[in-house]
This record gives structure tokens, C-alpha cells and sequence, in this order.
């Protein structure tokens, strides 16, 4: 018998067998003794693990609700590592790929099954964008600078790196907040429209609730913030003469792509108000061939208000410092001259699924399949990634993708 | 903001350390700050790194004491701290860029809300930790003015 240590008390356990893991878990009015018999025949073929539920033999407590000793067991699956996603699924594949690029991920899959899939390397990809932030807490910092570097004087992670950001931009540029605000409402008021948005964000709200929204990390507020929620999310990509075999139509084809991992890592004083994605905007949009004046609705990664206005700039709907300017004088509404994340953006629908709302909102406008806040121009779509934030500085990583229909 | 800043002195740190940082850390005993320099590119870095992000290389690292004065670069109130400066708000995290050119996050001491402004000069205020090590804060550098 061993003691399984978990991150939120510990497990004995018995181990028997070798190859694919069978867990057996006992009733509540039992203990694992009654497995004792089989546990030798099953071990013949599989590696076999019985726990003490929590709460039983060695096993410590974990509060007498299905939920806690739910948690506990899946604890012990990640401690014994049992169970890829495509074990746990029961999934044979012929080609495998995870994508860590923080909130680039999304955009990033899309990248990298489409080069698998023109190497030869995958006829069809499945990408899977599931995440439980809500459910399991799996904020760790240790091996991030953060846990020596800013968590000991409370730098409250992104909405503190903001804080520091939008500081530095407001003293550089001056910053009219009530546009931030106006940024909020038109996201909120897409959100209103979709169905699968976090149903405790559809409810409306003004630019002066956003003003008044309570301060968090000073100048950000609230409402300035994503908030986490749990959900995933899937994208079928294939070659387009695979999709004809499979008389697969309003296929979205991805024709530029680019990211940008570190930007000026290699200098220690830079201008946080700058990004990546003047570079990968550049080149994603140079690689499908239009201009950003071309751009037909616009999904930015949103983890903050602010990360739009920023990214107009680094894109070049407009000039460095001239952001303020530009949302007062367009209309971002699904219907107005540049829709904006149509689908309620995350910081209105919800961050979840690996941050892919925005790019599955994207490929969901450009299939017709936009429902009350369909936009009319689906020429093309320009999704974006932001990943992570680096010390004292803007975000860490960029990605941009560039979509059109067939 | 009416409501005076909390220098944050009385929140309970354990810090866990990197093993290419315990030289930084070492130093702070003695009320030292240490930063890492680059002997091939002869510039700085923070925070520390296993390698010279310049060049790479580990062996071009080496550690050498600054005056830890500089100029505030940014800053945030914080008014919702996170779990272990809950009670503690409303505090500023200051970015300073230090006078041999890196920026480092700290909290500020001795300093009024409406005093903490972009620019502002300040110099290091060492916070003693229960591990005997210093942890560096900054605070307004009136004498430079």
C-alpha cells in the first residue's frame, strides 16, 4: 500500500498489475477490501488502483459531499498521470499535438494543424479547446518569475501588469476612459446577442456603469477585466479536397497566420505600449493579401479593455497614441463600420475553452451562422492571440490569423 | 484617492527562491542590492535568469552591487489584493527603472498617494524578513529632488 501526497490532503492506494490503468472505486458503505478478489485476475492484464476513498483507512477526509471526494479521485489521476485526453476518450490518433502558448493557443492550433496537415503529417485535426478554471484552481507559479518576483509585493497578476500598462500609457498618450467604456458596452451588447455567452455576463450595461465599476489594480476596473468560466469548444480542420470527399461545405480557410514570442526580449527598457503584433500583424495580414483597411470584422484576444485599444494601434488601424481617437470615431457593432468580437468578446461572454471565443466567434460569422448579430461583410475575419504577461512589461506572446471563406 | 496608501510592512512574506537568485537574496542579508550584469554586453538584467538573456550564455553572468536609485516608471494601486494582501489595500506596486537601467517591481514606503506620480526619484527602503533576508522596497528620494 502507498500514501498518494495531493495537493489538498492524500490517498492510500494499492497498486497491482502492469499496462492500461483500471481504477476501481468502492461504495461508501464498503471499503476497498472488496476488491480483493478480483483485484489479482485484472492485474493479470492491467495495472490496477484502488484507493481509500477520502475519509477511509489512511485516507484523509475530504468533507462528506460527491463534489470533494470527486476532486480528490481526479487529483489522483493527475498525480498518477493517469489518462491523456485521448485515453480518458478512448481516442486513437495518428497525430498529436498540444498547444502552450497562453491565450495564442487558439490561434496557434489552427497554425500548426494546418502546417501538419499540408506536411502530410494528419488528414484531419480535431481541435480540442476545454479548460476547468473554475472547477480546479490551477494557478501555479512555480516556475514562473512571478512566485520571487511580484508576488511578494501583491502585484496582483494581469490586472496588476495592466495596471502598471495603462498607467504608463495615460502618462505617455493621455487616455479618455469613457472610450475604454464604450469598448465594454459594444462587447456587452453582443454578448446580449449570443446565446452561448457566460449567462452571468447578459445583462446590459452603460459606459457609466463601466466608469463606476469598482477600481481593481488602479486605473483598471472591473469591468475592464476578463473573468474566468469554464467550457471548451472544437474546430474540424482537414485539406480542402478532403472537405469535397466529405461534401463538407462553408469550409473558413486560415491564409495568414503569424506570431511573435517575446518581443524586444533581448532589451531591458522598451515602450510597454507596444507589442508583437506590429510585427505578426505585418506579416499575417501581408501573407493573405490584404491591407488593415480591408479588415472585414475584427476579433481581438481581450483580456482587458485596454489590450483592444492597444492592439488598433499595433495593428495600424491607426497611429501610436491615436487609439482613443479611432473608437470614438468608429462604430464596433455587428452592424456598424468594424464589427468587434461579435460574440460578446471573453471579457463579455466568458474566458473558457483555451481563449478560442474569439476565433470560433470568427468562423462562426464568416459560415452565415451569426444569428442576430450575423455581420454583413464576411469577406474575411482577423482573430489575434495574447499570451501571458511578461515582468513589468506588455504581454509575451502575439499571434495573428487571418480567415475567408471558400 | 483619499484613503492613505498601506505600505504593506505588516503583510507576512515567505518567499521560495530560485537557485540561480540565491546570490541576489544572499546579498539582501547584509542590505546589499545585487543585480545581474552581463560581462560580454556590459549590460543589466532583472530579474535574474539562469543565463545573460543577451547572450545566452551562463557564463557571462556576474553579479555586481548598485545603488538601487531610480525613477518610478509606473505605477498601480492596488484595491483588491490578492490573498495574502487581502486586508492591506489600497497599496501601490511601483515598476522603478533602476539608475543602471532595468526596471524592478517593488511596493513603495513613506509615501503619500498624491506624492507617487511617474518620474518621482527614489532610492531602496530594505524590509527585514523573517528568513534574514531584506526584501527591497523603495521610497520618495526627497534629497535628490
Amino acid at each position: 500500500m502507498t500514501s498518494v501526497r495531493l495537493r489538498d490532503g492524500a490517498l492510500d492506494i494499492i497498486e497491482a498489475g502492469a499496462g492500461k490503468p483500471i481504477v476501481l472505486l468502492h461504495s461508501l458503505l464498503a471499503d476497498r477490501a472488496i476488491f480483493d478478489k478480483i483485484v489479482p485476475i485484472l492485474a493479470r492484464q492491467r495495472r490496477v488502483i484502488v484507493p481509500d476513498l477520502p475519509g477511509f483507512g489512511g485516507s484523509s477526509s475530504a468533507g462528506a459531499t460527491i463534489e470533494g471526494i470527486a476532486d480528490r479521485i481526479a487529483g489522483l489521476f493527475d498525480a498518477l498521470e493517469l489518462g491523456t485526453t485521448a485515453d480518458v476518450l478512448g481516442l486513437e490518433v495518428g497525430f498529436c499535438e498540444q498547444v502552450h502558448t497562453g491565450g495564442c493557443s487558439a490561434a496557434g492550433c489552427v497554425a500548426r494543424a494546418a502546417a501538419a496537415i499540408d506536411y502530410g503529417m494528419c488528414d484531419v485535426a480535431f481541435l480540442l479547446f476545454a479548460d476547468t478554471h473554475v472547477l480546479e484552481d490551477r494557478t501555479d507559479h512555480s516556475h514562473s518569475y512571478r512566485r520571487e518576483w511580484t508576488d511578494p509585493y501583491g502585484l496582483m497578476g494581469p490586472p496588476g501588469a495592466f495596471g502598471l500598462l495603462t498607467r504608463a500609457y495615460e502618462t505617455k498618450y493621455g487616455l479618455d476612459y469613457r472610450m475604454l467604456g464604450k469598448l465594454a458596452v459594444t462587447q456587452r451588447n453582443h454578448a446580449l446577442l449570443n446565446e452561448n455567452a457566460c449567462e452571468k455576463l447578459r445583462v446590459p450595461i452603460t459606459i457609466d456603469d463601466y466608469m463606476n465599476s469598482r477600481i481593481i489594480a488602479d486605473p483598471i476596473r472591473l469591468l475592464d477585466c476578463v473573468m474566468r468560466t469554464d467550457g471548451a469548444a472544437g474546430l474540424l480542420m482537414m485539406s480542402r479536397k478532403r472537405a469535397k470527399e466529405k461534401g463538407l461545405s462553408k469550409c473558413i480557410i486560415p491564409i495568414g497566420y503569424a506570431e511573435r514570442t517575446n518581443f524586444k526580449g533581448g532589451e531591458n527598457l522598451v515602450d510597454v505600449t507596444k507589442s508583437g503584433h506590429e510585427i505578426c500583424g505585418k506579416k499575417a495580414l501581408g501573407a493573405a493579401g490584404i491591407g488593415i483597411k480591408d479588415v472585414a470584422s475584427f476579433h481581438p484576444y481581450d483580456d482587458f479593455i485596454i489590450a483592444i485599444m492597444l492592439q488598433f494601434e499595433a495593428f495600424g488601424f491607426c497611429k501610436a497614441g491615436e487609439g482613443v481617437q479611432f473608437i470614438r470615431d468608429h462604430d464596433f457593432s455587428y452592424n456598424g463600420d468594424l464589427p468587434l468580437n461579435t460574440g460578446g468578446g471573453q471579457i463579455s461572454a466568458g474566458q473558457a475553452a483555451c481563449s478560442s471565443h474569439n476565433l470560433v466567434e470568427a468562423v462562426r460569422q464568416l459560415r452565415g451562422e451569426g444569428g442576430k448579430r450575423q455581420v454583413k461583410d464576411t469577406r474575411n475575419a482577423l482573430v489575434t492571440g495574447i499570451g501571458w504577461i511578461n515582468y513589468g512589461r506588455n504581454w509575451g506572446s502575439s499571434a495573428a490569423l487571418v480567415l475567408v471563406p471558400e | 484617492m483619499t484613503k492613505a496608501l498601506n505600505d504593506t510592512l505588516g503583510v507576512k512574506r515567505t518567499i521560495k527562491h530560485f537557485d540561480f537568485s540565491e546570490p541576489y537574496w544572499e546579498a539582501t542579508k547584509q542590505k546589499k542590492l545585487v543585480i545581474q550584469y552581463c560581462k560580454a554586453t556590459g549590460k543589466y538584467q532583472h530579474f535574474p535568469r539562469p543565463v545573460s538573456i543577451f547572450t545566452g550564455r551562463r557564463r557571462d553572468i556576474e553579479w555586481r552591487e548598485v545603488s538601487g536609485k531610480g525613477v518610478v516608471f509606473s505605477y498601480t494601486i492596488t484595491e483588491r489584493g490578492t490573498p495574502a494582501f487581502r486586508g492591506a489595500e489600497p497599496y501601490a506596486v511601483v515598476s522603478v527603472t533602476l539608475d543602471v537601467g532595468v526596471n524592478f517591481i517593488a511596493n513603495i514606503v513613506n509615501c503619500k498617494a498624491e506624492e507617487l506620480k511617474i518620474g518621482i526619484k527614489v532610492k531602496p527602503y530594505w524590509h527585514p524578513l523573517d528568513d534574514g533576508t531584506h526584501l527591497l522596497m523603495f521610497q520618495p528620494d526627497r534629497d535628490a529632488a
